[in-house]
């Protein structure tokens, strides 16, 4: 082997003479030094023969089956490009312009869809309060509409006629509770008929959700406070929640007159951009019936043990016996009497749970704390998540460690094994 | 004084008819200009293919698979290097991919081209001496040698096929060359077995 001590020219670059690699003056003085240097010349003429050896393996020419199948597929996608495009250099000219076009297109639509759904979101607020009450009437089912919502006028002749025929005419409960039993039919309701035996009006008790976001919480309470004056409700739960660096949160429970409820939701969709809304109406007609019919049993129950206690001619024990029944049917009558009016009360006034929202900003927020107390607390909190984290894993590991040992050895070994036969496979290609 | 081998499929100088103008006019739609290329190239690239599978069959089909990735990529073909790189880059890809497919399924049935690789499917000596050679170098060295015996590619083209800096091409093509003469310079071990089944080929 030559080595630069002894020669200005090292091997590799005999090499790189001998395959034209280098430049035209570095080839010169390699030239000039292999004329003078056998050694080197001997180098040469190795690599030379090595090559000469290397060309005598010959490869076979190539099958006609391979050459027809190429030209076969070269020629049907040539087809096939000419078909779909008019020519190759038009293709390349459009295609600059024709992808900023597409993509500019694309980008404008994108930006004039996000622009007209921000714009329509921003407008809601005013739409529904702009809404008429008939648009809600449509999207409620037919029995909801007879039974919660103050109809047009159209459709409150209608019901009038209707309402006029003996057949649909509402009556008092049966049997005492004073209270209408149709005070749920907002705007109709009312006595039209004493007869007891006609069938009555449904009963419903009607609840409502609304979920709001406004954008001040305090203007929201002014008017909501306004609102239940105005429709003469009242708020049977509030609750506010103002936490720290989070949106304020108005949680009411509302009663307000069955009558007044849509224009009491109407005024509650003014306050800002309603989230959810949903309604439902529970139909209390039977249970009423079935309580006053109770009432009324044990009314007269009560009437005969009067008459028995007045006629009285047993010892005293009967006269005990029958004083003790008298008090427990009164216990009775009473709690019945509780319950309707309970349940009248649910008809007479809807129920809106209300949710207001306040549009929250993030602030940017001095805290108060200092510096070191905040290290403080950070620094035991991450040693508590650390040694938690520690204590985890010495658990997982005690836990589940035997089966991951076991899993390994069932799986490594073969895994090892493929790899190895793997690895061998490719050395030797 | 210059060594250099001429063989088909060197790069044909730019200007009338080169390589890179052929493969612009197929991109464009000339379907003389891929027969062209077509013409030039196949006996080198399954040459390329032959040398380093044992299979004809084989190195066939991966040669009709090279061919069919330049046709399926013309129109996205843009000369910014020869073409016989580019074509060379796409066999390397493809062989590569075989090379796994082969290794994997020898993991398995414990039979790779190696194996199969008989002397028999020539029907020469010197080619069975200078595979068994060739083969026992180490596989970085003997892809280095092969693209630059057989395929002609500069240090260069052969440094930016496998990402690797021209100097280093340089040296391991250096080592591979001893190390292949040194093999060639042994006496051959071949067993009585095989070298019955050379002189029954013969």
């Amino acid at each position: 082997m030559n080595t630069t001590a002894e020669h200005p020219v090292a091997p590799e670059e005999i090499m790189a003479f001998f395959d034209g690699e280098l430049s035209a003056a570095d080839a010169q003085s390699v030239a000039a030094h292999l004329d003078g240097c056998s050694a080197c010349a001997s180098l040469a003429a190795q690599f030379r023969g090595l090559s000469q050896s290397l060309a005598r393996w010959s490869v076979a020419p190539v099958s006609q089956r391979l050459e027809n199948a190429v030209n076969d597929f070269a020629a049907k996608a040539s087809a096939k490009s000419k078909s779909s495009r008019p020519s190759a250099p038009f293709r390349f000219s459009i295609w600059s312009w024709k992808l900023w076009a597409f993509g500019g297109t694309g980008v404008v639509a994108g930006a004039l869809l996000l622009l007209g759904i921000e714009v329509s979101n921003s407008n809601r607020p005013d739409r529904v309060a702009k809404q008429r009450p008939m648009a809600m009437m449509v999207s409620q089912n037919r029995g909801e509409e007879t039974a919660g919502y103050a109809p047009p006028e159209s459709l409150k002749s209608r019901m009038n006629n209707s309402l006029s025929a003996p057949s649909r005419m509402a009556t008092r409960a049966p049997g005492g509770g004073g209270a209408p039993m149709n005070a749920g039919v907002g705007g109709i309701a009312g006595i039209v008929g004493n007869s007891s035996d006609s069938p009555a009006a449904p009963m419903i008790a009607r609840t409502a959700s609304l979920s709001i976001t406004v954008k001040d919480l305090t203007t929201a309470r002014v008017s909501l406070d306004a609102m239940l004056a105005r429709h003469h409700g009242y708020s049977a739960q509030l609750s506010v929640e103002s936490a720290a660096n989070a949106p304020r949160i108005l949680t009411a429970s509302l009663r307000i007159p069955a009558s007044d409820l849509f224009n009491a939701i109407s005024d509650l969709k003014t306050l800002g951009r309603v989230e959810k809304e949903s309604q439902s109406g529970e139909d209390v007609s039977q249970q009423h019936a079935d309580l006053a019919e109770r009432l009324k049993t044990a009314r007269a129950t009560e009437e005969r043990f009067r008459g028995i206690l007045q006629q009285r001619t047993g010892n005293i024990s009967d006269v005990l016996e029958v004083e003790e029944s008298i008090a427990r049917v009164r216990g009775e009558i009473e709690s019945m009497e509780a319950e309707q009016t309970t349940l009248e009360h649910r008809v007479d006034f809807a129920t809106i749970d209300l949710q207001l929202s306040e549009e929250y900003k993030e602030e940017i927020a001095s805290t108060s704390a200092a510096f070191s107390l905040r290290f403080h607390n950070a620094f035991v909190a991450g040693y508590r998540n650390a040694a938690g984290t520690v204590v985890g894993i010495f658990l997982f590991l005690v836990e589940y460690g035997l089966s991951i040992l076991i899993w390994l050895a069932i799986i490594l070994f073969p895994a090892i094994f493929i790899l190895r036969r793997y690895r061998k496979a490719r050395s030797k290609m | 004084m210059d060594g250099t081998i001429r063989r088909p499929g060197t790069a044909k100088p730019a200007g009338e008819g080169s390589d890179e103008e052929l493969m612009v006019a197929f991109s464009r739609g000339s379907q003389d200009a891929f027969g062209e290329l077509f013409l030039r190239y196949k006996q080198p690239l399954f040459g390329f293919f032959r040398r380093r599978v044992s299979d004809v069959a084989q190195a066939e089909e991966l040669t009709q698979e090279s061919f069919i990735a330049v046709i399926r990529a013309a129109s996205r073909y843009q000369p910014r290097a020869l073409f016989r790189t580019y074509l060379y880059a796409i066999g390397l890809k493809i062989l590569g991919a075989h090379r796994r497919k082969a290794a994997f399924r020898a993991c398995f049935t414990g039979a790779s081209d190696a194996h199969r690789e008989p002397a028999a499917l020539g029907n020469l000596e010197t080619e069975y001496v200078l595979r068994q050679a060739v083969g026992k170098l180490d596989r970085l060295e003997r892809d280095i040698l092969l693209l630059r015996e057989f395929e002609q590619l500069s240090y260069a083209e052969i440094g930016e096929l496998l990402h690797l800096p021209v100097n280093t091409v340089r040296s391991r093509l250096f080592r591979a060359r001893l190390a292949l003469h040194n093999i060639l310079a042994a006496p051959a071990p071949t067993s009585s077995a095989e070298q019955a089944r050379i002189e029954e080929r013969a």
